[in-house]
């Protein structure tokens, strides 16, 4: 049995890391420091939170099959306990960067991370 | 011995030819579901601390398979363990997305091993199907979420692919190597 890499294996492997290299340029947008997360159940938004500067930490409860709740704190969010077979959204932990998602498959539940657009932040220094 | 008592004795051999195929793919996914058990076993999120992510040992059987039985028998026993493994342990939702996985990781094995040996070694057809495997499930989740956005978690599972498809094919390759020494298997 053949386990010595071939030419193919080699274009496979470079396409892979080839890749792996592009999609972040599309989804990571440029931080500009304002981070908004945006929880959706089966694709529709349940809630939408500015990240920075939360005082009090914020819970997201959802219903479904597969219940669970969602904590936000300042700059950051994670998934804190659901009640799904695999518990990967759990061990996903703190997102915080703009382009970063959690989710949690059984439930359809989606945390996305965006940065604002330079277009509407809140102070321009000159 | 009369024509009719040969044609009656080929045809007993069809039907075991046929019985074989059946109690032997049988077997085949009583493995494949024993190695998705075995796989949660070990403590891979220990090592790489990637949600999700996970060795594909099962994978193995299919690969086997491909080079030593039929395309259909691969496809039969991977479909199946899809559904018997999330009968036992998922439930709806993880029924579709292994099915995902398995829907595109079959074909991206079978493509490259057409290649073999001149373009892909095993390690090849390994790395396509995970990579196959993980777009599907992604596609899957992309579907389920109503979302594109879960396709920023596309690098780090082709990462993984990468990985854990080469680690699966460096237990495999030496396996079949010594099924071959057996004499028990030939290849197709």
């Amino acid at each position: 049995m053949r386990l010595r890499p071939k030419s193919g294996d080699w274009v496979l492997a470079g396409l892979i890391l080839l890749v792996i290299f592009l999609v972040p340029l599309v989804f990571v947008r440029q931080n500009t420091g304002i981070v908004t997360a945006i929880v959706a159940q089966d694709g529709a938004e349940i809630a939408r939170i500015r990240l920075n500067g939360l005082a009090d930490a914020i819970h997201v409860t959802y219903a479904g099959q597969y219940p669970g709740t969602i904590l936000a704190e300042n700059g950051r969010i994670r998934f804190q306990q659901a009640k799904c077979p695999d518990q990967i959204c759990v061990h996903t932990g703190w997102i915080s960067n703009p382009g970063q998602t959690a989710a949690c498959l059984p439930a359809r539940v989606l945390i996305r991370l965006e940065g604002t657009a330079t277009g509407d932040v809140d102070v321009r220094l000159r | 011995m009369s024509d009719c008592d040969k044609a009656n004795r080929d045809a007993a051999a069809q039907s075991h030819g046929w019985l074989r195929r059946l109690a032997l793919n049988g077997l085949f996914i009583a493995m494949a579901i024993v190695l998705s058990v075995v796989e949660r076993w070990i403590p891979i999120t220990a090592l790489v601390p990637i949600p999700g992510v996970k060795l594909g040992l099962a994978n193995i059987v299919t690969l086997f398979l491909l080079f030593y039985a039929f395309w259909t028998d691969a496809a039969a026993v991977s479909l199946l363990r899809c559904l018997l493994t999330a009968l036992m342990f998922g439930g709806m939702a993880s029924l579709l997305f292994s099915l995902g996985g398995a829907m595109l990781a079959l074909p991206a094995m079978m493509l490259t091993k057409a290649g073999y040996p001149r373009w892909f070694s095993v390690i090849g057809i390994s790395v396509a199907g995970a990579v196959g495997h993980n777009l599907g499930q992604l596609g899957m989740a992309a579907l389920t979420m109503k979302s594109l956005a879960v396709f920023s978690y596309l690098p780090v599972l082709l990462g993984a692919a990468l990985v854990m498809g080469t680690l699966t094919a460096l237990v495999a390759g030496p396996f079949f190597s010594a099924m071959e020494r057996t004499g028990l298997v030939r290849r197709n």
